[in-house]
């Protein structure tokens, strides 16, 4: 991220209150991800200690220090989507995409596929909780997702069956 | 800059978009209509008004509940009842407009017509007569047990426009409040109607506003908690999308009566729709004089500002949720401090923190009286409760209800029972922090002491259903799963104990388990329930200790001879 | 003695005196003083991790649990969080403490197998063996010790300024360390995180002149070396930021000297002083 448009983000907080969860959200939404180079750039900017700034970007499960790629796909694992069978969406995708996800030990599911186009991700709920299974591709959600609607919701997004 | 502040004006011209004099098709577009294609259906429509040139207005609403039935569609024809359409696809978008054109609608798409509407906040909307053909909103069993008081507008109104709102009452008892009443009188009738915190703890809200305001410092702030973590709940979302107004109302008043300049909305990140309503919902409100300096004109500054979660269900705990606003990790702190003490709050500044739903009660509360919100619901628990009904029930969708309702009558006549003819087994009410409630115990009555002597919890007010099919064991893993994954692992009973118990539960489901374990399952749940520090950890055993304490069999059938 | 911030604590009104009664017996302690410090004083035992006089009560270890009781009611709260009034009553033994803490015990004696510290407390308490799965993590900088009471990220941070450490992830996944588990630029090897650790499990080894912080992704600070005799004697940042916090002609007398030199020179000094010889001979 530029440092020109990093200081535009930071300039958007004029009062503290709400202000570091609000900086690193509209990196994480603009980059998809935090870069590191930005966190340390934004420690100086706003005087905050890089280990702070650290220990926030990990402890919140909407940041990641992992790049993604062109397309992501955030899976619900709520309640309701996991009593109508979210888990069989999920083992279906990985299957469809040829990745296998786990939680990895800073406690984050984050997956990429080799050739970078998809990432799959978990979400606890988007609260769209009536048309369980749910899933979001770059900020659109599914309703009703099951294995056998997966391919065609994929198709969309340049993914082609092997 | 604050305007200047006219009601009048907005709700001249409020109501003259409800009843326009022409048709009017009002497409439901909050986030479960959106992600079932009402967007496209919205456009599909604005296409072909455009292109045949009709004299119709078209115009977005919220949720009226009725989830299952989305994309929902509402057509008023001057002189007849508002018809709501379901399920409606672009493919009917064509066959709309001509029919209402003719003066009618189409009837194969037909949910239910409504004559008139009340507002609950003093204005009555009538629609008018017609379409006898089409069952009544009353007679529809979905929501014929309903009363609508906090979702009085939902699904009816714009939610982005604020002269919607002032059209039916809104404002008013903002107005009212501000210039005729004082905190006093404001804070007793608070306290005298009965209102419990609708976030699930159920702490007497007039209370908790009294305290705030008679913390010593005149700096107050107020906050409104839309975090809304439990999974299968998303009310506080279809409240702000919907009507996002009526809690930004509520807040005005609650600010004037403590003395508070400042207030602040924790919304999570996951709700990008309703943040978006809201802030333009808030911009509409400044540039009325209804926030900023000298509010109403009643000598009063007050201002609100949103700041945004980034995935931690443990920041919907009072002081997770202060640290997080401050820049900080959501670790809670032990009390006291608490929010309402010098040194607790936001910044160290006494603060009061309400549900989204609870601010959503304020208006109908100060503009009808105590005495009339009382005589709703049950003993010391007065009121309705939005619930979210979902899972494996046949009618999925947002359900309000005087509290006091039975488990029963909210699953069956309202839910119908088990989605594709399945037996319903249990529900799980109050999200992780609750417990599962098998279905021979469905006649208790919903309310917050009821519902904790069964072993759960009202919550926030979700109901997820459960039939025949589901592993009690399993549900019992997701939930310790849930909880360990959401945990912020400061203390140990949570994230060690959390920990134990899922390797525990893994082993049984496994069936690796023996009967030593689930006596060391039993234990753990004890102690994590015991000595947590905060209220993550003390109800994240209640999942496992509900459902060994009525599915005992499940697990026994896991275990080793 | 007050709770409080550290540092600055203003002269206060006197306290007013109170009687508690902690299992049966009554003791003098004085209006809001924490409970815990009262127990120590009067040497009844109640484990704790986390609590450090200089900081606010933190509540993570959950050991020093105690019933309070009210109205023939007892109820469990943590002593770090009680405060001293006239009639507060407490057990510290009771059957509901005892089955609680000993689970504790045994949560910690699986998260931190290899502590001496945890096993010689949780044994004080009755507890020898765990029935949880003990944790196992061969690489760990803290040794299999860390109990992640927080006492070191809260004194790097908010006694010390330094904030080098801090938590990372969340959960069952904590962890305490650098960002991005590299040497940290802002340590300046004071070493109080090891000094403050219960457990001992932070480890900080002074080499060839440098401090290495083994637990914090190896953190190399160099060591300021005695002008006189030639010894390392403390972080080379440390004294910087010492030393631009005194006035001279002090603060030329102490720069590079170790502790040892400096009485040398300061007596020397004193002494040149009161014999009329030249001080700046010393």
């Amino acid at each position: 991220m530029e440092e020109k448009t990093l200081e535009e983000i930071i300039a958007r907080y004029d009062s503290p209150t709400g202000k570091v969860l609000g900086i690193l959200g509209d990196i994480q939404r603009s980059e998809g991800y935090i870069p590191r180079e930005t966190l340390e750039m934004l420690s100086v900017k706003i005087d905050v200690r890089i280990s702070q700034l650290y220990s926030i970007v990990t402890f919140y499960s909407f940041f990641s220090l992992k790049p993604v790629g062109e397309h992501v796909i955030t899976i619900c694992m709520g309640t309701a989507c996991h009593v109508r069978g979210a888990v069989g969406v999920l083992d279906a995708l990985e299957s469809l995409l040829d990745i296998h996800g786990d939680t990895t030990e800073d406690g984050k599911f984050s997956v990429t596929t080799k050739d970078n186009k998809f990432t799959v991700e978990i979400a606890r709920c988007f609260g769209a909780c009536s048309m369980a299974p749910v899933l979001q591709i770059d900020g659109t959600l599914y309703g009703y997702a099951n294995p056998d609607t997966l391919p065609a919701i994929l198709e969309q997004y340049g993914w082609r069956a092997a | 800059m604050t305007g200047v502040f006219d009601r009048a004006a907005g709700e001249v011209a409020g109501q003259k978009k409800i009843l326009p004099g022409k048709p009017r098709i009002a497409v439901g577009l909050a986030t479960c209509g959106i992600a079932v294609g009402g967007e496209k259906v919205y456009e599909r429509l604005q296409e072909i008004i455009k292109k045949t040139d009709a004299d119709i207005s078209l115009t977005k609403t919220g949720c009226i509940g009725y989830c299952r039935e989305e994309p929902l569609v509402n057509i008023t024809i001057p002189g007849k009842p508002l018809v709501i359409l379901h399920k409606v696809t672009e493919e009917d978008a064509e066959g709309i407009v001509e029919a209402v054109k003719k003066g009618t609608v189409p009837y194969k798409k037909a949910l239910c017509r409504v004559p008139s509407w009340d507002h609950v906040t003093g204005t009555v909307i009538t629609y008018g007569n017609g379409f006898d053909e089409i069952p009544l909103y009353a007679d529809v069993p979905f929501f014929k047990h309903q009363k609508k008081v906090i979702l009085r507008n939902a699904g009816f109104i714009n939610p982005e426009d604020i002269d919607e709102y002032l059209a039916v009452g809104g404002y008013a008892t903002a107005e009212q409040a501000l210039t005729r009443m004082d905190s006093e009188t404001i804070i007793s009738e608070v306290e005298k109607s009965g209102l419990r915190g609708r976030g699930g703890a159920g702490f007497p809200t007039g209370m908790k506003w009294r305290i705030t305001r008679d913390a010593p410092g005149a700096a107050k702030y107020i906050i409104c908690n839309a975090d809304e973590g439990d999974p299968g709940a998303y009310m506080n979302r279809n409240e702000m999308e919907s009507d996002p107004h009526m809690l930004i109302e509520g807040m005005i008043i609650g600010a004037y009566a403590m003395g508070a300049k400042k207030g602040l909305i924790y919304i999570r990140a996951e709700y990008p729709l309703a943040i978006r309503r809201l802030v333009h919902a808030i911009g509409e409100a400044r540039a009325l004089g209804l926030l900023g300096k000298n509010i109403i004109g009643a000598g009063f500054d007050f201002d609100i500002r949103i700041a945004t979660g980034a995935g931690a269900f443990v920041c919907g705990e009072s002081t997770a949720l202060v640290a997080s606003i401050e820049g900080r990790t959501g670790r809670p702190h032990p009390r006291p401090p608490r929010l309402t003490d010098p040194g607790g709050g936001l910044w160290g500044i006494p603060s009061d923190l309400n549900n989204v739903e609870t601010w959503c009660n304020i208006p109908v509360i100060i503009r009808n009286g105590s005495g009339w919100y009382a005589k709703i619901g049950a003993e010391k628990n007065a009121g309705t409760k939005v619930f979210s009904l979902v899972g494996k029930v046949d009618r999925v969708g947002l359900v309000e209800v005087p509290l006091g309702t039975s488990l029963n009558t909210i699953v069956c006549d309202i839910g119908n029972g088990g989605a594709q003819g399945k037996k319903v087994k249990a529900v799980q009410t109050g999200g992780p922090s609750g417990g599962c409630i098998p279905v021979r115990l469905f006649d208790t009555p919903v309310n917050y002491e009821s519902l904790n002597a069964v072993g759960s919890i009202m919550g926030s007010g979700g109901i997820v259903v459960m039939d025949e099919d589901t592993d009690m064991v399993d549900i019992a893993r997701y939930f310790i799963n849930f909880a360990t994954g959401e945990s912020c692992g400061k203390c140990v009973p949570c994230r060690e104990g959390l920990r134990h118990t899922l390797i525990l539960l893994n082993r049984l489901i496994a069936r690796k388990g023996t009967a030593k374990d689930l006596e060391t399952l039993a234990l753990l749940a004890d102690t994590i329930k015991n000595t947590s520090l905060c209220g993550l950890g003390q109800s994240a055993p209640n999942p496992v200790l509900t459902t060994l304490a009525y599915f005992r069999e499940e697990y026994d059938a896991l275990v080793k001879p | 003695m007050t709770q409080g911030k550290t540092g600055t604590e203003l002269a206060e009104p006197p306290k007013k005196p109170v009687t508690v009664s902690i299992n049966g017996n009554a003791y003098r302690a004085d209006e809001g003083e924490c409970l815990l410090t009262v127990a120590e004083r009067v040497k009844i035992p109640i484990p704790h991790f986390c609590f450090e006089q200089s900081l606010e009560p933190y509540g993570a270890c959950r050991l020093c649990m105690v019933g309070v009781v009210h109205h023939g009611k007892t109820v469990m709260e943590t002593a770090c969080t009680l405060r001293a009034k006239e009639g507060l009553t407490i057990l510290t033994d009771t059957p509901d403490i005892v089955k609680y803490r000993t689970i504790l015990f045994e949560l910690y004696l699986a998260e931190a197998p290899k502590s001496a510290v945890v096993k010689e407390m949780a044994a004080r308490y009755g507890v020898t063996k765990t029935r949880f799965l003990r944790r196992v993590d061969t690489g760990d900088p803290l040794g299999g010790a860390c109990v992640l009471c927080g006492l070191c990220v809260r004194v790097c941070n908010e006694i010390m300024g330094a904030g080098a450490i801090n938590f990372i992830n969340r959960g069952p996944y904590t962890v305490v360390n650098t960002p991005f588990t590299e040497p940290s630029r802002d340590c300046f090897g004071c070493g109080a995180c090891a000094a403050i650790c219960p457990t001992h499990a932070v480890r900080i080894e002074d080499r060839d002149g440098v401090r290495i912080l083994h637990s914090w992704s190896e953190t190399k600070v160099p060591l300021s070396q005695c002008v006189s005799c030639g010894k390392y004697f403390a972080p080379a940042a440390l004294e910087k930021s010492v030393l631009s916090r005194i006035e001279p002609p002090l603060r030329d007398d102490l720069a590079g000297l170790c502790p040892a030199c400096r009485a040398k020179k300061l007596a020397k000094k004193e002494i040149l002083a009161a014999t009329g010889g030249d001080p700046g001979d010393a």
